[in-house]
């Protein structure tokens, strides 16, 4: 692995099998596929930076490919240590986009994972966010609170997790004071996919705190009433 | 093997009535617990029995937290499970089981039996297994949803981009959801594939119930 190469997967020779299940999945993705060919044309999202952090997972895959053909520069990272499929990961990698995920990630990986899918090289920070759960947003806002003087960071942490969020937000301004109230400049919404980070979302907006226009995508019918309550019913007991 | 055991379901929104199916599809004897009493009331009319955590305890066999909250079973519950019960949580953070306090407890041991097993012994013998470190199981141990349903999901999130960006200069921050036109034609989108095939309505019978003949159908408060 090289200083150069801008992805960090399991193992880039599992892309071929990735590669294979994908195209097997779009066939049972109509929706992604009919948006393709609708927007493929037209390019709605032609050249915007759109970051993500949700399972890299087959499915996932077949998301960031519709988003690259409507004209997006995409990174992504897991939302999860456990949920990224190391082939699905490997097979996008490949395609030149950026992941940063990998299955048994520790948290502290995770949370640089998802630091490195915000960063482009640049330094330049996303557009656009496809969230599942706030981790992104929630790394974005709380680095630009601790920049604006706010003490989050040095209070007790409830949990091992909480406390990798403060040492890498005291990390990164070290280096950069500025990094996150300027990605503010930029970043101009996020959608959101689960319950749990639609809940955060709410309670930051309640607080006056979400700096950003969010889109509630759990709760269109065809995702709650759907994903939610078939897809659980199937993958359970998987 | 599911079938026959004690399995219970801890939350009934939609995540715990996808659970609560699939368990009772297997065969499994499913007990919901909820806070809710709109909720508890819709899995006792589906056949379920509703029962707190602490009922459970002792004759349960499979455990499944499904709520987005903290805290659903914690380590005085785990310690007094049933021997060989099976625990996992479904739910987006791994908070709803208290793993780390099981982890710390100094009576009790871990063995880790495969990648995302571990067996815990309790002090008297009683043994117990958690699935992926009671993080979101269906992923840890299985590979998540089928990409069908996940396309419905991931249509919607490509649509709010497309959204976002397009009107980027007239939202301000807030929370939105998609119209439901929108959503409408996610559904349409994916009912070929699947053979079905929609009834038109006439111009008269739009009418009638009030809604354009092309959609939306149902006003805003509608619950499907």
């Amino acid at each position: 692995m090289t200083d150069k190469q801008d992805y960090r997967v399991a193992d880039i020779d599992l892309a071929e099998w990735g590669r294979r299940e994908i195209s097997i999945a779009e066939h049972e993705m109509p929706g992604l596929m009919a948006t393709r060919g609708k927007y493929s044309d037209e390019k709605p999202l032609k050249g915007v930076r759109i970051m993500g952090s949700l399972h890299m997972t087959i499915q996932t895959a077949v998301l960031i490919e519709t988003l690259v053909d409507l004209g997006a520069d995409v990174r992504w990272c897991s939302c999860n240590i456990f949920s990224t499929q190391d082939h699905a990961a490997a097979a996008i990698a490949v395609t030149g986009v950026p992941v940063f995920a990998w299955k048994g990630e520790t948290l502290e990986e995770y949370w640089q994972c998802t630091l490195d899918a915000l960063t482009w090289p640049d330094g330049s920070g996303p557009e656009l966010i496809v969230d599942d759960g706030g981790d992104a947003t929630l790394l974005i806002h709380k680095g630009a609170e601790l920049e604006e003087g706010d003490d989050w960071i040095s209070s007790d942490s409830d949990s091992q997790e909480e406390q990798v969020i403060k040492d890498l937000l005291k990390s990164v301004n070290n280096d950069n004071p500025q990094k996150w109230t300027n990605y503010f400049k930029d970043w101009r919404g996020v959608s959101e996919e689960t319950t749990t980070g639609v809940h955060r979302l709410y309670q930051m907006s309640e607080q006056e705190k979400l700096r950003v226009p969010a889109i509630n995508v759990n709760d269109s019918v065809t995702k709650s009433k759907f994903d939610n309550l078939y897809g659980c019913r199937e993958s359970l007991v998987d | 093997m599911i079938s026959g055991k004690v399995s219970v379901v801890c939350g009934y929104g939609d995540v715990g009535k996808g659970c609560a199916q699939a368990l009772k599809g297997q065969g499994a004897q499913v007990v919901v617990t909820e806070i809710d009493p709109i909720c508890a009331l819709q899995a006792s009319m589906e056949g379920f029995r509703v029962l707190t955590l602490e009922d459970t305890l002792g004759w349960a066999d499979i455990y499944v937290t499904t709520t987005g909250n903290k805290d659903i079973i914690r380590l005085e519950h785990l310690t007094a499970m049933k021997d060989q019960a099976i625990v996992c949580n479904i739910g987006h953070f791994d908070n709803e089981i208290q793993v780390d306090a099981l982890n710390d407890a100094s009576d009790v041991t871990r063995q880790n039996v495969k990648p995302q097993v571990d067996q815990y012994t309790m002090s008297d013998g009683r043994q117990l297994y958690m699935l992926a470190e009671g993080r979101l199981v269906n992923l840890g141990c299985a590979t998540g949803h089928p990409s069908f349903v996940m396309s419905n999901s991931f249509t919607n999130q490509t649509l709010a981009q497309i959204d976002l960006w397009e009107n980027r200069d007239s939202y301000v921050p807030g929370v939105y959801v998609l119209p439901k036109k929108l959503d409408e034609e996610v559904a349409a989108l994916h009912l070929e594939k699947i053979g079905a095939k929609l009834t038109k309505l006439t111009d008269e019978q739009a009418d009638y119930i009030g809604v354009p003949s092309a959609g939306p159908y149902k006003p805003e408060h509608y619950r499907y």
